[in-house]
């Protein structure tokens, strides 16, 4: 297509109405041209024009931001300062998380001092670089020198005059952080030491002379700028009070030191200043700090005893160190000491302890520190800090990031049990105090508290995250909360719960151990098949159920094999098997458990199987064993002289057809004994006869009823109780037992 | 946060502490972490001064993981207090 660069190169005989759409659209486009190259192109830098509206924005705080002159840093920090405003915005689209702790906050630096204290004074390099900044503020019209390489990185603080009550958490994100701490849950827990927010205001009204050092915090959580630059050395800084001598502001400051705590440390907590808070505080400030100043002085005599290190052994000897802020500040301001300005939450007492502790120390620097050489070193010192190339790596904004990040972690719900040393060792010396002062004139010093806020901890629920006007949830998942993936569910059992289900674990362990053995003897019995021979088998089986072992020592588990049919019947067939030792010695367990076995077997009726093993083993036996065996089975007693009232055994024994039959044998087969042996010894006294004798007079005793029909009679029974009993007598047995086989 | 709180409490008090590298380092104990980072004020190396490129310092931050031992002064501290703490602590590790 063709284009008519301006309106005089058209053909004079086209239409009007395209002349003019031409026209326009060349007027556009010279209009685009015009905009793009030539004078409608406003040579407009828009970083000029961003930092503009930046400036707009934030209303600059004292004389910080000018008198650094470093356009670079202010662009950088506008820079951060724009992506901090986006954070804010994207964190309060986001429904919230919450850091309202106070100590968190103090321990992050994102806010202006109201009113810029000067002269506030610390006493070492860890207290240094708020309490720099702002001695720096007010002073910097003066003789502060710019400090161009040290200001580079330092990040500005932004106007916060009118905003102070907007929730400070959102301004703490790190200048790096791609995402705002979405979805994290809102933290109200304190860290441990922290002491409540609005305790102490009525207490405070109440004592002006004695006021509770430390624990009347200010309700609003405080923003410290740091008036120096971040790297000032302690000598700079005390070059600065030196021309100053007259501020006793000074006092102000000083005493509101004692608000923050030496004891805890941060990675930008040293960098901290005390107290000034904001003007709720305000009021109540002049009362305090009086009430302090008095206090504050003469250390009470009991608290001498708590002194149990001496100061320092070694203070460096003087000419080879930059000698110490103690002592020029001591020349500055003769009578108040210096508080380290920290933010931890020390115990009144302990902060006592210290501050007694500094003052000697003090005292000691200063009666040893030579007053020359100061000046040389300081300035030396302060064009080392000056060349640092390494200084201010990380951000006043990141180092508060790291160190709300610790703060987080010490919060505590229950301070008496996380912090339990710390607490009860001062509530032990406070009541040592308390015990000793009791002689004094009364205590001066109340008891001073350390009031821990205990803060209940919430359960943390994830939400996903929800933007305005956005449909459905998204999945955004940070570091500080991790997509829930799994629904996992923890139980706790109780004790009772646990011993239970140990028990019944315990008992599914044996009851699979048992399953397990008998798997055993069947895999035993399948090997056994392929034995040769009845009797390997037998034997083989024998030795497996554990009959080796013996049975005198445990009749039980030969006995529980007898309870068992199949137990009875592989007794019975493996007995022919076993050695006469071992046979006896199941004869003997059997007729000893006898009348268990014949109530076990009442169903089964297996016991007279046998019978005809035990009779081929009687003719093994020797006839000790037989008159034992005998008397096991009638359950003698074993001195003849002394008879049973009545004997249960025995009847049970005689009422059961195996029984009865099994003591038929006995009897016979010992008379065939005796009787055999007769000729050898006629009236020898042996085992035999004396259990013969008892036998026979058990039997007589013996009711009649109920008596079973035995197997077999032997027929040598007669003579064998002719023996020993009268003819009486004999007769009666022999109706009694049936003996004679006429009669039945 | 036994040995935090223990530490707490010592703040103040003159300690010695003996890094991993043999090194002795004898301060005032001015502040302490959950970590157990020590920051130590006015300190002096003890033992022969062997290492004197540590002279010209005054303060210093330890990291807790470097430290073998930290000697303190015994009537600082209750060991009984001491012991009652170590077995709260045992009993809330077991739960």
């Amino acid at each position: 297509m063709f284009r008519y660069e301006s309106l005089e190169d058209c053909p004079l005989d086209e239409d009007e109405d395209a002349f003019q759409g031409l026209g326009e659209e060349d007027e556009e486009i010279d209009q685009f041209n015009d905009d793009t190259f030539g004078s409608g192109a406003v040579d407009d830098d828009w970083q000029e024009a961003h930092e503009r509206l930046a400036e707009l924005e934030e209303k600059p705080p004292a004389a910080v931001k000018e008198q650094t002159g470093n356009g670079e840093r202010d662009e950088m920090d506008l820079l951060g300062d724009h992506e901090e405003n986006l954070a804010e915005r994207l964190s309060k689209m986001v429904i919230e998380n919450e850091l309202e702790d106070p100590a968190i906050m103090r321990a992050v630096q994102t806010r202006p001092v109201l009113e810029p204290q000067p002269g506030s004074l610390n006493s070492s390099i860890w207290d240094g670089s708020e309490v720099l900044r702002r001695i720096r503020g007010p002073l910097l019209a003066q003789e502060m020198p710019t400090v161009s390489v040290l200001e580079y990185a330092l990040p500005q603080r932004p106007p916060q005059g009118p905003e102070d009550d907007r929730d400070l958490s959102e301004r703490a994100l790190p200048r790096r952080s791609t995402s705002p701490v979405i979805g994290s849950p809102p933290v109200r827990a304190v860290p441990i030491g922290t002491p409540p927010k609005q305790m102490a205001v009525p207490s405070f009204n109440q004592q002006v002379l004695c006021p509770k050092p430390v624990h009347v915090r200010p309700p609003m959580p405080p923003r410290y700028p740091a008036p120096y630059g971040e790297r000032m050395s302690p000598n700079q800084l005390c070059s600065v009070p030196v021309r100053r001598s007259g501020t006793c502001q000074s006092a102000k400051s000083k005493i509101l030191f004692l608000q923050l705590q030496p004891g805890r440390m941060s990675p930008s907590q040293f960098a901290r200043v005390p107290g000034f808070v904001g003007s709720p505080l305000a009021a109540m400030n002049p009362k305090l700090l009086q009430g302090r100043v008095g206090q504050m002085l003469p250390p009470a005599p009991g608290f001498r005893a708590f002194f149990s290190a001496p100061p320092p052994a070694t203070p460096p000897p003087p000419q080879q160190h930059p000698p110490g802020p103690g002592p020029h500040l001591q020349n500055v301001r003769s009578q108040t000491p210096v508080f380290r300005p920290d933010t931890t939450h020390l115990h009144p007492q302990h902060r006592r302890l210290l501050h007694q502790r500094q003052q000697q120390n003090r005292n000691q620097h200063r009666t040893l520190n030579g007053a020359g050489d100061r000046g040389s070193h300081r300035s030396s010192h302060q064009d080392h800090i000056r060349k640092d190339p390494y200084a201010n790596l990380m951000l006043q904004r990141e180092k508060d990031w790291v160190s709300k990040i610790q703060m987080m972690q010490l919060q505590s719900t229950d301070p008496y049990l996380d912090d339990f040393y710390y607490q009860n060792y001062f509530e032990k010396l406070e009541k040592l105090s308390a015990a000793e002062e009791v002689h004094g004139d009364g205590p001066r010093k109340e008891r001073t508290k350390l009031i821990t806020p205990q803060v209940a901890r919430l359960e943390h629920t994830y939400k996903p995250v929800q933007f305005e006007g956005s449909l459905g949830k998204l999945t955004v998942s940070s570091v500080n909360n991790p997509r829930k993936m799994i629904d996992a569910v923890v139980t706790s059992r109780s004790e009772d719960d646990e011993t239970k289900e140990k028990q019944v674990r315990d008992k599914r362990r044996k009851t699979l151990f048992i399953i397990e053995k008998v798997k055993f003897t069947f895999y035993y019995l399948l090997r056994c098949r392929s034995l040769q021979g009845a009797h390997e088998r037998s034997v083989f089986i024998w030795q497996h159920v554990g009959g080796e072992r013996g049975f005198l020592p445990s009749d039980d588990h030969f006995v529980q094999i007898m309870c068992i049919r199949k137990g009875k019947r592989m007794v019975a067939r493996v007995l022919p098997f076993l050695s006469t030792e071992q046979a006896a010695d199941i004869l003997m367990t059997t007729a000893r458990n006898l009348p268990f076995l014949i109530k076990k077997d009442a169903q089964d009726e297996v016991l007279p199987c046998l019978l005809s093993p035990c009779s081929l083993l009687l003719y093994h036996l020797p006839p000790v064993t037989v008159a034992s065996l005998l008397q096991q089975l009638m359950n003698l007693p074993q001195s003849a002289a002394a008879p049973a009232p009545s004997n249960p055994h025995l009847s049970a024994v005689l009422q059961n057809k195996f029984g009865l039959s099994l003591l038929l044998l006995v009897l016979s087969r010992g008379e065939d004994l005796q009787s055999s042996d007769a000729a050898s010894e006629s009236t020898q006294s042996n085992p035999w006869t004396e259990v013969m004798f008892v036998a026979t007079r058990e039997l007589l005793r013996i009711p009649q009823t109920g008596l079973a029909k035995p197997i077999s009679i032997p027929t040598n029974l007669v003579s064998l109780f002719s023996r020993y009993v009268d003819r009486q007598k004999l007769n009666l047995l022999e109706t009694k037992l049936q003996l004679v086989q006429g009669i039945r | 946060m036994l040995f935090y709180s223990f530490f707490k409490s010592l703040v103040g008090k003159d300690v010695v502490v003996e890094l991993k590298n043999d090194l002795s380092i004898c301060g005032t104990l001015h502040s302490v972490d959950q970590y157990l980072n020590i920051k130590l004020t006015d300190i002096s190396v003890t033992d022969p001064e062997k290492y004197p490129h540590m002279l010209s310092v005054k303060n210093c931050f330890i990291r807790g993981s470097v430290v073998r031992y930290v000697h303190w002064p015994a009537d600082e501290v209750d060991t009984q207090l001491l012991q009652d703490a170590a077995r709260k602590e045992a009993l809330q590790q077991k739960q």
